[in-house]
């Protein structure tokens, strides 16, 4: 597959506080391809979560073009930028994010109530979705209930039962221990072989190992070494 | 193209769904939240409750018909309390009608008939089969009026007929029917002794004076003249509400200017108007407690739906990275403190009518309440909700994704 998904074309985000301008990403270009499995890596503070939120279209870019799916989403709405995070994109964050009085089901439906799956489907994709992750044994619980490896993988889960074009981590497995981490990076090795596309930023080298392709940061900018 | 299609929706079911559960995450948090709008709703119902329910006990105890009644009598009293019997002037009549807050005044007397035998026919019957012993009563023009009569036909006597002394009757409805008259159209005499008197119509009704029913009432001059009457005995007035009090004090000085307490009056118990001012201001006292409790209620809603929003900063990020609109996060939160209000509202009518209930039970009074009411008490509760929950879930929807992710990263 060498289909593009998404296009980063001179993409920099600065943060401007009072006086104080921080360049936290300068001049990105990148292209993330169809079922490809793509990991950042870089130190602290060098800007990757701040990539991997406009990616998400969590947040918006200061400059350069963004295409997603061949649409260019810079000048796009807010409406049509939620649209797209509704449907076509999953987003998995370091703390987990699962609401701890619902149970593991009602979470992972969540990402189901903003976007178009008919409420009939739901929970029989919540369900597939639970046995994709090898949680479907656990899917009365409570979050509170469970390890800290599975609570990651319900909300993979949550993202991946939208079936979205693209998964995207934010430090997976960074509250994780090693063991924990391995079931998360195997599930992430199960769905590259479906032909998910997974983005994953990781100040891991173990976790970006797994990788098709790195891309490493600093300070705001991006090196791409040679492929592994 | 196909981006535009993919519109983030919540549909309105799932929309209540979250609300609810939101509300049922921290259902104590969530009762209690509520008590304000519940003691702000139920004092405001218990109070319009209550209010109404003593009014209508007002309304059945306060008498128009009594109210507006003033009685001036010469009688010396059952125990002869007054020394001298002061005689009611004949032009009575048109001296308390003079007084501000009269409606119609009339006088009366009974008549001593001595004996004298009234019937419809002139032959002197042996047997007395068409002849009755019958009260006479002398009356003034205005006493129609006054004692608020009616007549099923024919007329009432006026001041012509007095002052000619004519030789007319107006048959009360019970005399009537014993001298088998019913109608007036062809003139009918009635004879009471020797005279003859024309009738001029049949008085169906009246409101005071109830012995005029069975009576022949003739005008007081053709009383004075045949049978020696020497005044009035009575004068009845009829007065707009809230004079008879008034009324009460002057009309012995306008009949009676030398010996005003020679007469005696009977006038009605006036509602006592201070008390009412008291309920009144408690009313009012209370509605504005109920009010200020209500606004304290509101406050309270705003202020935990506001907490709460901070408190799932990361629930409201995780749902705009899910795919949720501005307007989602703002309609969630917008429903869940109008659903807190609309609890407080339901429980808070319940309660107030349960108040309204039981103090009627100790006062024995008939609880009355209008139930639009105990029906606008949750509407009133929902938009108190609703109101208050504007600021925080605005302050929800503004939050960008991002921020809230990270300020929430905890959760
Ligand atoms: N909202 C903001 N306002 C100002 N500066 C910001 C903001 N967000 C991020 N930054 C700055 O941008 C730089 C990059 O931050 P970012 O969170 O992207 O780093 P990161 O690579 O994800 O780090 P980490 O590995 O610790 O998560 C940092 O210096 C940070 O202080
Ligand atoms: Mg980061």
């Amino acid at each position: 597959m060498t289909d593009e998904l998404i296009r980063l074309l001179g993409v920099g985000r600065t943060f401007r506080s009072g006086d104080i301008e921080v360049r936290a990403l300068r001049d990105a270009d990148l292209e993330v391809r169809r079922g490809e499995y793509l990991s950042i890596v870089g130190p602290s503070g060098s800007g990757k979560s701040t990539l991997l939120n406009i990616i998400a279209l969590l947040d918006r870019h200061t400059s350069g073009t963004y295409r997603f799916e061949g649409t260019d989403v810079t000048e796009l709405s807010e409406g049509a930028r939620t649209g797209l995070r509704a449907h076509r994109i999953g987003f998995v964050f370091q703390s987990f994010h699962l609401l701890a009085h619902r149970t593991v089901t009602e979470n992972v439906i969540m990402s189901m109530l903003y976007n178009s799956v008919p409420p009939r489907e739901r929970r029989a994709r919540a369900r597939a979705a639970l046995d994709r992750v090898g949680l479907d044994h656990r899917a009365g619980f409570r979050p509170g209930r469970l390890s800290g490896g599975e609570r990651q993988r319900v909300a993979i889960a949550r993202a991946i039962a939208t079936r979205p074009a693209i998964l995207i981590c934010d430090e997976p497995t960074g509250n994780l221990d090693s063991a924990s981490t391995e079931s998360v990076l195997e599930l992430f090795d199960d769905l590259r072989s479906d032909g998910l596309t997974l983005l994953v930023v990781t100040h891991d080298d173990a976790v970006s190992a797994r990788a098709e392709r790195i891309v490493r940061m600093h300070d705001g900018r991006l090196s791409e070494p040679v492929a592994v | 193209m196909a981006v535009v299609r993919l519109r983030a929706r919540l549909r309105v079911r799932d929309l209540f769904a979250e609300a609810l559960a939101g509300l049922f995450t921290r259902p104590g948090r969530s009762l209690l939240t509520a008590l304000g709008a519940v003691l702000g709703i139920a004092s405001l119902v218990a109070t319009l409750g209550i209010a109404e329910t003593a009014g209508a006990q007002i309304v059945t105890a306060f008498d128009e018909l009594a109210a507006t009644s003033v009685v001036v009598t010469n009688d010396r009293g059952f125990f002869g309390t007054s020394q001298t019997q002061a005689a009611l002037p004949w032009d009575s009549e048109e001296r308390i009608s003079r007084l501000n807050g009269v409606v119609a005044a009339g006088t009366m007397a009974d008549v001593q008939l001595g004996g004298r035998l009234t019937s419809a026919v002139p032959v002197n019957d042996p047997l007395g089969l068409t002849e009755f012993q019958m009260p006479m009563i002398a009356a003034s023009p205005g006493l129609y009026a006054a004692a608020r009569g009616e007549l099923s036909t024919g007329r009432w006597f006026d001041r012509g007929h007095s002052e000619r002394a004519d030789r007319v009757v107006v048959l009360g409805t019970g005399a009537a029917q014993r001298l088998n008259v019913t109608r007036v159209d062809q003139q009918p005499v009635v004879f009471v002794g020797d005279a003859s008197f024309a009738v001029l119509g049949i008085l169906e009704d009246t409101q005071r004076q109830p012995e005029l029913l069975n009576a022949l009432i003739i005008p007081e001059g053709t009383a004075r003249e045949m049978y020696d009457l020497e005044s009035p005995t009575t004068v009845q007035i009829d007065v707009e509400v809230g004079a008879a009090s008034l009324i009460s004090e002057q009309a012995p000085i306008a009949v009676s200017p030398d010996d005003p307490g020679a007469v005696q009056v009977q006038a009605p118990l006036e509602p006592d108007e201070v008390r009412a001012g008291v309920e009144e201001d408690v009313n009012a006292l209370f509605l504005i407690l109920g009010g200020v409790s209500l606004l304290v209620g509101a406050i309270g809603i705003a202020n935990v739906t506001l907490v709460s929003v901070l408190e799932r900063i990361g629930e409201i990020g995780l749902r705009r990275a899910l795919g949720a609109g501005r307007r989602h996060i703002a309609y969630q939160f917008l429903l869940e403190s109008t659903g807190v209000g609309l609890f407080g509202g339901v429980i808070g009518a319940s309660t107030g009518v349960l108040v309204v209930v039981t103090v009627s039970a100790l006062r024995t009074w008939t609880p009355v309440m209008d139930p639009r009411i105990a029906l606008a008490a949750p509407v009133l509760g929902a938009l108190v909700g609703l109101l208050a929950g504007l600021y925080p879930a605005l302050r929800a929807s503004r939050m960008a994704p991002v921020d809230s992710l990270r300020a929430g990263a905890a959760g």
